[in-house]
């Protein structure tokens, strides 16, 4: 896939609120590198909102900065209306975490004692449901946490994250390292969770088609910045791809347009066009260049991601 | 009811909860005052957002193909007419989809309807696999 000389700039602004979840100029250093670099976010209350980026983006970084794992250098940081960075513990107490490195604080202490001991530290936490999800993840309550395998680590903070019923969710690669069955039916888990609690939720992933329909926003981000942050029927109306033919003799490359987020050519003189921007203006830019449109279809968000992320790559 | 999603459509997913009813109801195997799933129970078990089963229902009840009992659930109508709505709103959609191939494939209306005709009249070895 070819990409153009000019990215299209997508919206950031989300409206009004109100925002579970905001960060006004977060920046975050580490030596002479910004991880975070004037990131503002705004995750409206209810939303499931997922973040996309290339690895090294900020995202990790980000959902520390917003539980106060790491302390932002300046920019303000709030969660559920709280100033993460004055009320840590309260705003921690609040969320179900899961972090991205598969690793349980204490790997001397078995799985039972493990819970038992988290569980103390939210006044929320359920403990049918606890255990109901002992047995839906097929979680050994006798073994030791040091010595569980990455995908049963990831299960053990899965359900951590749940237990508690949060109204909030950060998610940092939740399905990494899990299998078939057991991502399939965490997938369900969030899709539980959410309908049993008015939950905000931030996932950071690679592999967004697997939580594609669970999702209402999405956020792109790079080098510390979000690129673009939209309501997913925003992003299905603004960024489609048109296939079309064009007339003989005419090369793909005259065909460069605004907000042109990919261009494909396909056999003979058939193309595919990614482009961010309102059908009609599109279609008609096409029409008049000489073009037959022959169809115009929405993107999934694991299409949409990649698309972007090659042009912005490119750029 | 079982119910499934196709991975292939892009169109939105309410819409195709709302076509998914519309197909038991044309078929037969769901009837007046048949319960839906419940959202939470719908949402879990096809992994999507809670907020896209409401919103599927909602459009179904805004059709009156649907009545919702507070505390209770969702459950069809009494009056469902299937052969006079379902049924041909079905047949339209199915219809558009297989236009829209066919403009992409660069065929007219014309050559749609030919191979309709001819299909039905002798649905060839192909015609057997097709699922129902």
């Amino acid at each position: 896939m070819r990409t153009p000389p000019l990215a299209p700039t997508l919206p950031v602004d989300m409206g009004e609120g109100p925002f579970a979840l905001t960060t006004d100029g977060a920046t975050k250093r580490y030596g002479s590198i910004r991880a975070l670099d004037g990131l503002n976010l705004k995750v409206p209350f209810g939303a499931v909102y997922v973040l996309v980026g290339p690895n090294g983006a900020g995202k990790t970084t980000l959902l520390q900065v917003l539980m106060n794992l790491k302390r932002a250098n300046k920019g303000q940081v709030s969660v559920l209306g709280m100033d993460a960075r004055r009320e840590g513990p309260r705003v921690r107490a609040q969320i179900g975490y899961v972090p991205e490195e598969h690793r349980l604080g204490y790997p001397w202490m078995k799985v039972g004692r493990l819970l038992e001991h988290c569980s103390v530290y939210h006044p929320t936490w359920d403990w049918d449901y606890a255990n109901q999800l002992v047995s839906l993840l097929e979680i050994d309550r006798e073994r030791k946490c040091g010595h569980l395998s990455k995908g049963n680590v990831r299960r053990v903070q899965l359900l951590l994250a749940l237990a508690h019923r949060p109204t909030l969710l950060l998610l940092d690669e939740p399905t990494d390292g899990l299998d078939h069955v057991a991502r399939d039916r965490t997938l369900g888990l969030l899709a539980g969770h959410l309908a049993d609690t008015t939950t905000t939720a931030l996932i950071s992933t690679h592999r967004v088609y697997e939580i594609e329909r669970l999702v209402d926003h999405v956020g792109v981000i790079r080098d510390g910045r979000l690129l673009g942050q939209v309501p997913l029927e925003d992003l299905r109306r603004m960024l489609r791809r048109y296939s079309a033919d064009v007339p003989e003799g005419q090369e793909p490359r005259e065909w460069e347009m605004e907000g042109m987020v990919a261009l494909r050519p396909g056999l003979g003189r058939a193309v595919e066009w990614t482009v961010w921007g309102e059908e009609e203006r599109v279609v008609t830019d096409l029409t008049v260049a000489g073009a037959t449109v022959r169809d115009c279809a929405p993107l999934t968000v694991d299409e949409a991601a990649t698309a972007l992320l090659s042009t912005w790559e490119a750029s | 009811m079982r119910l499934s999603l196709d991975t292939e459509d892009n169109r939105p997913i309410y819409i195709q909860i709302v076509d998914e009813v519309r197909r038991g109801l044309a078929r037969g195997t769901l009837g007046p005052e048949d319960p839906l799933p419940s959202v939470r129970e719908l949402a879990a078990s096809l992994r999507i957002n809670p907020r896209t089963v409401m919103q599927a229902y909602a459009a179904l009840e805004r059709e009156g193909v649907v009545y919702v009992q507070r505390g209770k659930g969702t459950y069809v109508s009494a009056d469902v007419r299937p052969d006079e709505r379902e049924r041909p709103q079905l047949a339209r959609e199915v219809a558009r989809r297989a236009m829209r191939e066919a403009r992409r494939s660069g065929l007219d209306p014309g050559d749609l309807i030919g191979a309709l005709k001819e299909l039905a009249e002798d649905p060839g070895p192909d015609g057997k696999e097709g699922k129902g």
